[in-house]
């Protein structure tokens, strides 16, 4: 039987529409990835009339913040990374299924909170406190991950009986309390040792003694702050790649007589390496790039200074504070934008060595015959 | 360590027993996270909630025999010394000079919780704390309990239709006040409350909080400007976003060649997305504000130019800036989406003698859809929490004109509007009086981490349920 066709006058007419919506849709694509394209010319045509005022004095300027911006994020990477690889890790192997579709998300869900409402809480509630509380907190920085491993150990010497309502693989969730209770025991134990040992205040022995200066909102503070709202970005993505090693390699290396730990440590973070990797990056071109907590969390003083109590000013915040006031041509309206322009390049690179060997991994396990 | 089992006898014993805790070390970062997220979320609520609860007046006498009334706010420990001191809100900015008062806890000889202390609102020298002597209305006047009902039954009237009145008032210290009734906002006896009148004032004192402006150089009142502001930036955001965004996607994903290039465009697309919010600012104000903006000054406002029209930062040059910022993010969902769906179901429409713009907008149009739905609330949530871009491109502190009236044309693309993220920081660090506006920065704080969680569970949610639906057809 021959199909019903459309009447014939019609027929021209349907193809030019469709030739005209295809080009409407390709031109309207191509502008839009132009539009995103001349971020980087502008970027780059701006800072053109540098060059030719070639005055490196100028330049020199930018340098404590450069400083700032890798502290402010070495800062924070070196508190995120462990917590964001260690939460990974459990999740992706130890956790169980049920509470994993329940975590992931909720640990999601910190990375949408708003730069601003954590830099509230650092700058306004968190700093004063640390600054009254100094002891307290470097010794919680130290009591914490030995109150868990406290934990495990006293797990270890307990009746079977008893780990059967404390498995592992719920860990994570009663861990909380546990945790909540340590703290609270070493806020309430510390000013009394820092009565009897320290004489009273860590602050005033460490200016005294020492001659170090502190600063209320300083390093230590942006790097708790930034390192929370980066930790999510990268457990993310690490644990992604850790969850996608393929079953067959880890349950090989048990059955070799691996344990658990030695299969996670010696394969499946081998294997899960490149991946874990971009994540770390990627959570690195954010810290860099992150400007409203350490607007108000890092007290924006343009200093040279490695220690950890003072403050810094970073690129990021630089142009948040100066540019709505430089007048456009200025010669800091140009230093400005070279500065947007250090940030663009380093992110953007960072970001793409990131997604490539991502994809470069994805491939790899696409080859050992696990998930895609 | 009897009790460690089974490999205890291998000789590697000792490093296996270390190994054991690892995983603790791992799960205490998982509980870590969740006590820090827990933390944040628990104080928001808490403070930013309980600020609206009315405070309970207390009058304190202390050993000097100065009296003063006030809601004490915070304690902490003396420095250097023995003992506490206290934080007391005793508004009267207008008699005292100060709306804080700091006590050493040790000095204080009485405490007591009159229930005749009430607290006004004004509009010029924020709250007062005291006692209400009389109502005085012409030739009237009302005196004890029955001024305090005349002047609530004033109050209740909508502002135009009071009768002017005069408010005789005395602080605790005995100064007297003669207070116009014109500049009274809100009226309180919290001591006299129950607990049911204290939690519908507390319902009051939200709606007000989201529906009235700020007041007193923002350190009270409420943020409906900012909301306002915050919405209309959004909206005009999504209008510009998604079409752009969508087209992108369509034609990354169903038009162009597939090859190196694109894949190259795509990873480029997929960064933009890591790339700093200041940066997409700072583009933002060196093309729309100075480049467009002043361009168009030049062409169409000449005649008023030394001061700009949209040569300065507004509401449509922060729209763009955050369009631009979220466009990575709507592409790569919506990409998403097109990608799930079967290339069968292209086929069958081609087959059948589709064109590709039928068969776009007939088959793969609508099954995407939903992803592109993902695509923009994600979007929205980013654009919500945004500050650092907007602060270059046409925040304000305090806008004098909505963006929306009755003046022609009704939508002033032009003007300054003000968000609630950039209210928040403001408010925060740039305040006369922080200690003051700090409650309501924390009710800020708390209204923007809703907004944007309850966008972003929408978005979680939604893409759950695409996922569901779609593996159970394919």
């Amino acid at each position: 039987m021959i199909p019903p066709r459309l009447t014939t006058s019609r027929q021209p007419l349907r193809l030019l529409q469709d030739r005209v919506a295809t080009g409407l849709i390709t031109a309207g694509g191509v502008g839009v990835l132009m539009a995103i394209l001349a971020i980087g010319v502008f970027l780059v045509w701006e800072t053109l009339p540098l060059l030719a005022i070639g005055d490196t004095l100028a330049l020199a300027k930018l340098s404590p913040m450069a400083w700032g911006t890798l502290k402010a994020a070495l800062s924070a990477l070196l508190f995120a990374i462990p917590v964001a690889l260690g939460a990974a890790i459990y999740s992706a192997l130890f956790m169980s299924a049920r509470l994993r579709s329940r975590i992931k998300p909720t640990l999601e869900m910190m990375e949408a909170i708003p730069g601003v409402v954590v830099g509230f809480i650092a700058g306004l509630i968190l700093a004063p406190w640390v600054e009254r509380h100094l002891a307290s907190t470097l010794v919680l920085i130290i009591w914490l991950p030995l109150s868990a491993a406290l934990a495990g150990l006293l797990w270890q010497l307990t009746k079977t009986r008893l780990r059967r309502y404390f498995p592992l693989s719920w860990a994570g969730l009663w861990l909380v309390p546990w945790l909540a209770i340590m703290m609270a025991l070493a806020l309430w134990l510390t000013p009394w040792i820092e009565q009897q040992w320290l004489g009273g205040d860590l602050r005033l022995l460490l200016d005294q003694r020492f001659g170090i200066d502190y600063a209320t909102r300083n390093a230590l503070i942006v790097g708790i702050a930034m390192g929370f709202a980066v930790i999510p970005g990268i457990y993310s993505l690490a644990e992604d790649a850790l969850a996608d090693v393929p079953n067959t390699l880890i349950e090989g290396a048990q059955a070799l007589g691996a344990s658990r730990w030695q299969a996670l440590w010696k394969v499946a973070l081998r294997a899960a390496g490149p991946g874990v990797f971009s994540a770390v990056m990627i959570g690195a071109g954010r810290a860099v790039g992150e400007t409203m907590i350490v607007l108000m969390a890092s007290g924006n003083t343009a200093l040279l200074s490695a220690s950890p109590f003072e403050g810094m000013r970073t690129l990021s915040a630089a142009i948040a504070i100066e540019l709505p006031e430089a007048a456009p041509g200025g010669l800091t309206y140009h230093l400005l934008i070279l500065a947007a322009l250090v940030l663009f390049i380093f992110t953007f690179l960072v970001n793409t060595l990131a997604e490539v060997v991502r994809q470069r991994l994805r491939r790899r396990y696409r080859q050992m015959g696990g998930p895609s | 360590m009897t009790a460690v089992p089974n490999n205890a006898a291998s000789p590697s014993y000792r490093f296996n027993w270390l190994n054991s805790l690892w995983p603790w070390l791992c799960a205490a970062s998982v509980a870590l996270s969740l006590l820090m997220l827990g933390a944040l979320l628990t104080l928001l609520l808490v403070r930013g909630l309980g600020h609206f609860w009315p405070a309970t007046l207390e009058e304190v006498t202390l050993r000097s025999g100065d009296i003063f009334a006030g809601h004490a706010v915070r304690e902490v420990a003396l420095p250097l010394q023995e003992g506490d001191e206290r934080l007391y809100f005793t508004g009267n900015r207008d008699l005292e000079g100060a709306r804080w008062r700091w006590v050493k806890v040790e000095e204080i000889v009485e405490r007591t919780q009159p229930v005749d202390l009430i607290r006004l609102e004004r509009s010029p020298w924020d709250d007062f704390i005291g006692r209400l002597v009389a109502v005085e209305q012409a030739e009237q006047r009302w005196e004890g309990e029955a001024a305090w009902q005349r002047l609530t039954a004033l109050l209740a009237l909508p502002a135009s239709q009071r009768q002017e009145s005069q408010l005789l008032l005395t602080t605790a210290n005995g100064q007297t006040l003669r207070q116009p009734l014109a500049n009274v906002i809100h009226a309180q006896a919290p001591n006299a409350m129950s607990w049911w009148q204290k939690t519908l004032a507390w319902g009051d004192a939200v709606w007000r909080f989201l529906s009235e402006g700020p007041r007193a150089a923002n350190t009270s009142g409420g943020v409906w400007p900012a909301i306002f502001g915050t919405v209309l930036m959004v909206i005009l955001m999504s209008v510009i976003v998604t079409p752009f965004g969508v087209l992108a996607a369509i034609y990354l994903n169903e038009i162009a060649h597939q090859g190196r290039l694109t894949r190259f465009v795509r990873i480029g697309v997929r960064n933009l997305a890591g790339v700093p919010s200041i940066v997409y600012g700072v583009f933002g104000l060196g093309v729309f504000v100075y480049g467009i903006g002043g361009s168009l000054d030049e062409w169409f406002f000449s005649d008023t130019l030394p001061s700009p029209t949209f040569g300065t930062g507004g509401l449509l040059w922060a729209s763009l800036t955050l369009a631009l910022l979220t466009l990575p993010v709507v592409i790569v969902a919506t990409e998403e989406g097109l990608a799930r769906i079967p290339d069968a179901q292209r086929e069958g429409a081609v087959a059948l003698g589709a064109t590709r713009l039928e068969m776009l907008t007939r088959i793969v149009l609508p099954m995407a859809a939903p992803a592109m739905l993902t695509g923009v609330i994600l979007a929205v949530a980013r654009a919500a929490g945004e500050v650092a871009p907007l602060m270059l491109v046409g925040v304000a502190k305090l806008a004098p004109q909505m963006p929306i009236d009755g003046e022609f044309p009704y939508l002033h693309l032009e003007r300054k509007f003000m968000h609630l993220g950039y209210h928040l920081f403001d408010t925060a660090f740039h305040g006369e009086d922080v200690q003051a506006a700090i409650p309501l920065v924390y009710a800020t704080a708390l209204l923007l981490v809703l907004i944007v969680l309850v966008l972003n569970l929408t978005a979680i949610f939604l893409r759950h349920y695409l996922r569901r639906q779609r593996g159970n057809e394919c």
